[in-house]
């Protein structure tokens, strides 16, 4: 009886309109002192349902079929709401997954930190304040004088996540939930983020569950994994064993779904025209008219070619400029400069004509916001393909193309899951015969596990259509995988261009270095 | 269509609303067959004669059968409120629309002329119009229309604007799509929710606005059974007739609850995300 918590048997149901939806079924978890537990599955799996109901935090909706949820011997669903204020935050903290929305942004950030431990510790404001510096030295901010009367919104996501840490650390909580606490940040913020957690959770004897969909990433961190699917635990076992030798099927699926760069997808090589061409291509957001010096540069002067059939990668760290220049490119914002689309110059976005229009095609990142929801599949796919010269009746062979059975062209887009969402946009796009794709980080809001099945549609439609792709991600290793060249953005500069298998060498910019170092190879089997 | 219809008549609010609009639609489509009396027939013998199995909501100053005036003036009153505010709600919602999505100067001198024209209060800017075009029901209807067309405008132009970031806009430029069709299908189907419902409660001010005109002698004119002229009459007999006012407003009540309630489906039911 020794562990910090402890969950038994817990079973959880969600009431809906269409019946009761099983969402944990069984449960059974325990973590021991210091240790912390990592608890991988895909989104809809209960993984963060699991962690709202240990934070007493459910919906209205939520039924409790039974089971315990212990912390140090204590049955947390038998207490009452006074009795949860004087745990939550004192002996379980959360870390959330996005720190832009768990910071209150009316208030200075020492504040919210500082409150914490007024509110749980009875220290007076003075005393707090002393107390809120020094953690905030420990999550390594570098001038915490100056961070603690900012607002959320005048620091970097990477230091609101540190803010965020300190203040679930404030109490030295028994347990800390982390709930994909890297997700919303870069590759290189996260992995900054990831190494402090690993060092506080020596310096405060951490004990903790590390919610993610990433099993490579979790593997990593925690010293034991448990996967979670549909709402039961298929399987636990020691970090460093479950990458390596997982024994359910699905585990391994979803250890073979992370990107190794070592295995090539893509063998042929890219054709030797030159498809689309910029030179001294720069984006500005803002209007010059009033206000000069409100406008933004997004990006600057950047030039390079693609070839034709070629997958031609772009990294970068959020706000490196990487989707101004998808945008300009898909004729979405104005640009200056020179695009060179086979032969012929475009100096304008007006310039881009119906026959470019249709040869450059992007899809987006999040396919929430960029399928109509007030449209059917069918309509959102009709269009582009009158609009480019085909008919409707070519919708089932498109989504045949994209793996989607003919009946989902009835359906909303709310009635479809993430995964085939994205193949919708991906058939859009496709509705045109495009000879160029660009997939503004097409799969960042995706599971590894639908990634992966994403990726290989694209390669399986690249190999029928002979399309190539402007592929911008934030994952090094899915590039190594399958991009011929890799551009490397560094505020809204072009800083380096490699061929992939050049990525290893020495020649290369100082800055992708630190994003080879940042996105290591999970330790393969 | 019918899935919508459907959804709407399964909510509480949808239906609820259907139910209370029902004898509103019935007085606009068959008011005059319905009517127990002659509405403008006047009796001095039955002057102010309170509700009675004879008069069943009462008889005013002429001694005319309430029911029957309210019965015969639901065309009037409801007819011209409803196609006032349509219009108002069609053309305010398709100018926010498109100023949101043109941005920049069309925006600004879009919204400033409306910014110019909501600084006119709404009765004052009906008048203005309705001075302008002569009285008549229709007149009335258009004047109104016009008065409410900014605020739709500013409402419709605040939620158009997320939809504007949203990227199947963005995709729909990238296609080449043109401003006709990019605030017609893709974005007004999007913005319609808040519309429906702010015009639903705009119909009820619409009512009292016709009945206002009336009173000031540009819309109804004195005989004709208009539910805000009946108020406007009945006001100098609050005390010794209440029934006289009581029943147009209770009439006018009826309508603007179920309109209300009628909008609350309907955003539930054109939302494809519930049901």
């Amino acid at each position: 009886m020794s562990a910090v918590l402890e969950i038994e048997n817990y079973s959880l149901d969600y009431a809906t309109a269409a019946g009761n939806l099983h969402v944990l079924d069984q449960v059974s978890l325990a973590i021991a002192p210091g240790e912390v537990l990592g608890l991988v599955g895909e989104s809809g799996s209960g993984k963060s349902s699991l962690a709202a109901a240990i934070m007493r935090l459910l919906p209205t909706n939520a039924r409790e079929q039974g089971g315990a949820i212990r912390l140090g011997g204590e049955n947390l669903r038998s207490l009452d709401q006074p009795r949860l204020r004087a745990i939550r935050g004192r002996r379980i903290a959360m870390v959330f997954q996005d720190p832009a929305t768990s910071l209150n942004p009316t208030l200075p950030l020492g504040r919210q930190l500082s409150e914490v431990m007024e509110c749980h510790l009875g220290l007076a404001r003075g005393p707090a304040r002393t107390e809120a510096l020094a953690l905030l030295r420990r999550v390594e901010i570098t001038d915490p004088e100056a961070i603690f009367h900012r607002f959320p919104h005048e620091v970097s996501g990477g230091e609101k996540q540190r803010v965020v840490i300190a203040t679930a650390l404030a109490c030295h909580p028994e347990l800390v939930l982390l709930d994909e606490p890297t997700t919303a940040l870069d590759v290189l913020t996260g992995a900054r983020i990831l190494d402090l957690l690993s060092r506080l959770r020596t310096e405060f004897s951490m004990s903790g569950l590390y919610i993610s969909h990433d099993l490579s990433l979790v593997s990593r961190f925690a010293d034991r994994v448990a996967v979670i699917r549909r709402g039961r635990i298929v399987e636990e076992q020691p970090a460093p064993t479950i990458f390596r030798a997982p024994l359910e099927p699905y585990t391994r699926q979803l250890a073979d779904a992370v990107p190794r760069p070592e295995r090539r997808l893509v063998t042929d090589a890219a054709g030797e025209n030159e498809l689309l061409g910029l030179t001294g291509l720069s984006v500005r957001h803002g209007r010059p008219v009033l206000l000069p010096n409100r406008v933004k540069i997004a990006v600057e002067a950047v030039s390079f070619a693609i070839r034709e059939r070629e997958i031609f990668g772009m990294i970068g760290e959020s706000g490196s400029g990487k989707s101004s220049l998808a945008r300009a490119l898909a004729g979405i914002l104005p640009f200056r400069g020179e695009v060179r689309f086979v032969g012929r110059s475009i100096a304008r976005p007006a310039e881009m004509d119906r026959a470019y229009r249709r040869a450059v095609q992007i899809v987006f990142q999040n396919p929430d916001s960029s399928l109509n929801p007030r449209h059917r599949v069918a309509q959102i796919l009709a269009r582009p393909l009158r609009l480019f010269g085909a008919t409707p009746a070519e919708i089932p062979r498109l989504l045949e193309d994209v793996h989607l059975p003919a009946s989902h062209a009835r359906r909303f887009p709310h009635e479809l899951s993430g995964g085939e969402k994205q193949r919708v946009a991906i058939a859009r796009a496709f509705a045109a015969r495009p000879r160029l794709l660009i997939c503004d980080e097409i799969t960042a809001s995706l599971d590894v596990s639908v990634q992966s099945r994403v990726i290989e549609l694209l390669l399986a439609l690249r190999r029928t259509h002979g399309t190539a792709y402007l592929f911008i991600t934030h994952d090094l290793n899915l590039l190594r995988q399958i991009a011929h060249r890799v551009a490397v953005m560094y505020r809204g500069r072009l800083v380096d261009l490699q061929y992939t298998a050049a990525l290893g060498g020495t020649d290369v910019h100082a800055y992708t270095r630190d994003l080879i170092t940042a996105s290591p190879a999970p330790v393969s089997g | 269509m019918s899935e919508a219809w459907q959804r709407l008549v399964r909510s509480r609010h949808g239906a609820l609303g259907l139910i209370l609009l029902f004898p509103v639609v019935l007085a606009v489509l068959a008011g005059p067959l319905l009517a127990p009396h002659n509405a403008d027939a006047i009796s001095f013998a039955a002057r102010l004669h309170p509700p009675s199995a004879r008069f069943w909501l009462g008889t005013d100053e002429f001694g005319r059968d309430i029911l029957s005036r309210i019965l015969v003036g639901a065309r009037a009153s409801v007819a011209v409120a409803v196609t006032a505010t349509l219009l108002g709600t069609i053309s305010g919602g398709l100018l926010g629309t498109l100023s949101a999505y043109l941005g920049g100067m069309a925006d600004e001198a879009i919204m400033r002329t409306i910014d110019a024209m909501m600084a006119i209060p709404a009765l004052l800017l009906a008048l203005l119009v309705l001075s302008s075009l002569g009285k008549g029901m229709f007149d009335a209807s258009l004047a109104i229309a016009i008065a409410f067309a900014p605020g739709m405008a500013r409402i419709t132009r605040s939620v158009a604007l997320a939809t504007r970031q949203q990227d199947y806009v963005n995709a729909a430029i990238a296609r080449g799509e043109s401003a006709g069709w990019i605030v017609l299908r893709e974005m007004g189907p999007n913005v319609i929710a808040p519309l429906v419902v702010e015009s639903t409660i705009r119909v009820a001010f619409a009512v009292m606005l016709v009945a206002t005109l009336g009173f000031l002698g540009l819309g109804a004119q004195p005989p004709a059974p208009d539910w805000g002229l009946m108020i406007a009459e009945a006001r100098q007999y609050l005390h010794q007739a209440p029934w006289m006012i009581v029943a147009p407003g209770a009439a006018i009540a009826l309508t603007a609850v179920g309109f209300n309630l009628l909008g609350d489906g309907l955003r539930d039911a054109l939302n494809p995300r519930v049901g």
